[in-house]
């Protein structure tokens, strides 16, 4: 009786402890994320280093893949695709949604709630039906063209040249991402408190002086949030150019990403280890860039 | 990676035993496997039962599922539920790889694409040989159509049907420049009249893609090359390869007959839009494209003609055959399925009535060569100028060169798709400096 007393109180005293609560609390997303995240990571750098084809043969080959992929010129050119284009979204989709969070957020908008909603819908629309309708946009007699030959300018066939093929998916996807960016960034400037703009104007500060002293160097933190975020997924290009061309297959490669390159590795050449150690050098480039940018952007320095 | 858990409460077939042995194990196996056998039909006896089938066109899975109505009607044995899943393209074929794979959710039964089929053929085959069912009707069945679907003389698939390349020639066009397709008999023929055509009437003759492989591959397997030899030795960068694909480069650049099809391809809706508008005189593609006509292209009604391609030389190969879709059944079925499922499969796909409605019901021609005498396939058709066109088809099966494929084949057709054709067409690249850097990089994969 007397045991089971103390047995009863020990447990309630450990339940009580804060450091049991957390981990109690923290182990459903622990699970999850140890299970889909963590384990899914070493499993592919395990693969990477095994030689893999089809169900039921592995050799390990060391560094063998990595070497073949340091010769491969496909690589390299799926490499400079990916980077010309995160670079190409790292402008497009700072500039143009900075600009028009700034517009949205200076109040001279009427409904501006109405307007990024409708910015933001791309974001939420179903990537098939993107694919279908920028096929038709990007046609030789679709609204891209149109605009064009408003302009006096010549008609493009965007989606049947090698080097149209990377503006072409810019074009999509500053569709698809400058609502979410818009999103972020008037999140931003919402923050930034309202006393600065008064005394401002009480200055004598313009509209734009006002953006470019107070708006701008204020919303630093999370124009390198969305910096770091744009690159990470500039370079993980793949849902794009497999919608507008059929299997990714783009013309003259000009629109081959490191991702398709890894897509096709695996399930066309089911070489899953090949396509595994693409995946790492993937992650590392990513890991590295991102490093630089939050170096660049003083991130690490103690304030 | 090395042990694959599959469905299914055992894996006789890996250890050895089989069928007969498998079923006297046990009182708890037997019992499950009947639970699994009985599930969807209800009231079969023991080896039928639902079978599920994966595909990515609508009309294979009503097919299917017709076909096993039938079936049921005749058979003795065992019968079966279709229960068909229609998925996209790539996420049809990335599902299954990745269900072999893995070990879990494979379906019975499966439609794999022929530029797709070289990818499962990989490691361990995760698919049942069907060569048994093929012997039966061998003496019946175009052999050539069987090729792409062998793997170390095996059949691991079953396709639905020949694909023979023909010429669709646009009559309203050819009058207006006042050309007779039926004098056309070799490629120089050809490229003369493209001449007049474009000269008379201001139109292009035909359209070669620039991304896709269809067109040039037709020429390249016509001229005796091909991706693969019978022998399984890539000849990708042959010399009739060369002359083959500098035939079309030529039709664009030199003779300037023809223009890169809109779209990228001819299976593409800007093509579809220019054809139909009578802006080509004619175009070379699988006989499936008859199918098409109706739907996207329907002002060509009864301006069609069917023709043989042109020859390399005289009395040389009028056709070849491209595209494909070969079924096949995953080892990852349930053992006692397995042999009801090689009948459905034979009584679906290749006797003589299937093969029969292969052409009534689906409108692809038949690669069983006996139904060309059926009524059904003798009809004149009123969409190509009231010729009896599968009965025309017939008279090429003699002058058919084969395609075989090998185990870099799905490379290969991603690599002409997206850069050596559209390298060719639209750069005037050389056409060998195209087909040896392919080379190159297909072996770079093995």
């Amino acid at each position: 009786m007397v045991a089971q007393t103390t047995l009863v109180t020990r447990f309630r005293s450990l339940a009580e402890h804060p450091a049991v609560v957390t981990t109690f609390f923290l182990l459903p997303f622990l699970a999850l994320f140890v299970g889909f995240r963590v384990w899914p990571t070493v499993h592919a750098v395990v693969l990477s280093f095994q030689d893999i084809e089809g169900v039921g043969s592995s050799e390990w080959t060391g560094l063998g893949n990595y070497q073949a992929l340091a010769q491969d010129p496909q690589f390299y050119k799926a490499l400079s695709n990916s980077a010309l284009y995160a670079m190409g979204t790292l402008v497009l989709l700072i500039v143009i949604p900075f600009t028009l969070a700034a517009i949205l957020h200076s109040g001279r908008v009427k409904n501006s709630h109405a307007f990024r909603t409708l910015l933001f819908l791309p974001v939420l629309t179903s990537l098939v039906v993107v694919g279908v309708v920028f096929q038709l946009i990007l046609s030789p007699d679709g609204l891209v063209n149109a605009a064009l030959s408003a302009f006096g300018l010549p008609k493009l066939a965007w989606l049947e040249s090698e080097y149209l093929a990377l503006p072409a998916l810019l074009i999509l996807a500053t569709w698809r991402w400058v609502g979410l960016n818009i999103l972020y960034f008037t999140t931003g400037l919402a923050n930034i408190p309202q006393e600065l703009y008064d005394a401002a104007a009480v200055d004598g500060a313009s509209g734009f002086r006002r953006f470019l002293h107070i708006s701008l160097p204020l919303s630093k933190p999370i124009i390198l949030f969305v910096m770091v975020l744009t690159l990470i997924n500039g370079f993980q290009l793949f849902v794009e150019p497999f919608i507008l061309w059929t299997g990714g297959e783009s013309p003259g490669g000009g629109g081959l990403s490191i991702v398709v390159l890894l897509y096709r590795t695996a399930f066309t050449s089911f070489d899953l280890g090949y396509a595994a150690a693409i995946g790492v050098v993937l992650a590392l480039i990513i890991m590295v860039i991102s490093v630089i940018q939050l170096r660049l952007f003083g991130f690490f320095k103690k304030e | 990676m090395t042990s694959q858990p599959r469905r299914g409460a055992a894996q006789p077939y890996r250890s050895g035993v089989n069928r007969r042995e498998f079923l006297g194990l046990g009182a708890g196996l037997g019992a499950a496997a009947l639970l699994g056998g009985c599930s969807g039909s209800g009231g079969d006896s023991s080896g039928g039962g639902e079978l599920t089938f994966w595909t990515f066109v609508d009309d294979h899975a009503t097919f299917m599922k017709s076909q096993a109505k039938e079936f049921n009607k005749t058979t003795k044995g065992p019968k079966v539920t279709v229960k068909a899943s229609v998925y996209d393209y790539d996420q049809m074929h990335d599902k299954l790889l990745t269900a072999l794979q893995s070990g879990v959710g494979a379906p019975d039964v499966v439609d794999i694409e022929i530029a797709k089929f070289g990818t499962f053929t990989r490691g361990e085959i995760q698919l049942h040989d069907l060569t048994k069912l093929v012997d039966k009707h061998r003496k019946n069945l175009v052999e050539t159509r069987l090729a792409p679907y062998q793997f170390n003389g095996k059949q691991y698939g079953l396709d639905y049907h020949l694909g023979a390349f023909v010429m669709y020639y646009n009559t309203d066009v050819l009058r207006e420049a006042n050309v007779d397709p039926d004098n056309i008999e070799t490629w120089d023929d050809f490229i003369a009249a493209g001449k007049t055509v474009k000269k008379k009437t201001g139109k292009w003759m035909t359209t070669v893609e620039a991304q896709n492989r269809l067109v040039h591959l037709a020429l390249m397997l016509q001229n005796g090359g091909g991706i693969y030899d019978k022998n399984n030795k890539l000849i990708l960068d042959s010399q009739a390869n060369v002359d083959a694909l500098q035939l079309a480069a030529d039709m664009v650049h030199k003779h300037e007959i023809a223009t890169s099809a809109p779209g990228g391809g001819q299976s593409e809706p800007p093509f579809y839009k220019a054809f139909n508008a009578g802006k080509f005189a004619c175009h070379w593609y699988p006989q499936w494209q008859m199918i098409r006509f109706p739907d996207f292209m329907p002002d060509t009604k009864g301006k069609l003609l069917v023709r043989p391609l042109p020859t390399f030389s005289a009395g040389g190969a009028v056709s070849t055959m491209g595209g494909g879709t070969g079924t096949a059944i995953t080892k990852h079925i349930d053992e006692e399925k397995v042999d009801v499922a090689m009948d459905f499969l034979e009584f679906a796909k290749i006797t003589y009535d299937a093969q029969v409605k292969i052409w009534t019901e689906l409108g692809f021609d038949p690669y069983r060569e006996d139904v060309y005498d059926d009524p059904a396939l003798s009809k004149p058709d009123p969409w190509f100028s009231n010729e009896p066109v599968m009965k025309n088809l017939e008279k090429m099966f003699d002058r058919l060169t084969p395609e075989y494929t090998g185990p870099r084949y799905p490379e290969a057709v991603q690599l002409i798709n997206e850069t050596v054709a559209f390298n060719i067409v639209k750069k005037g690249a050389s056409v060998s400096d195209e087909l040896s850097s392919a080379v190159e990089t297909v072996e770079r994969k093995s």
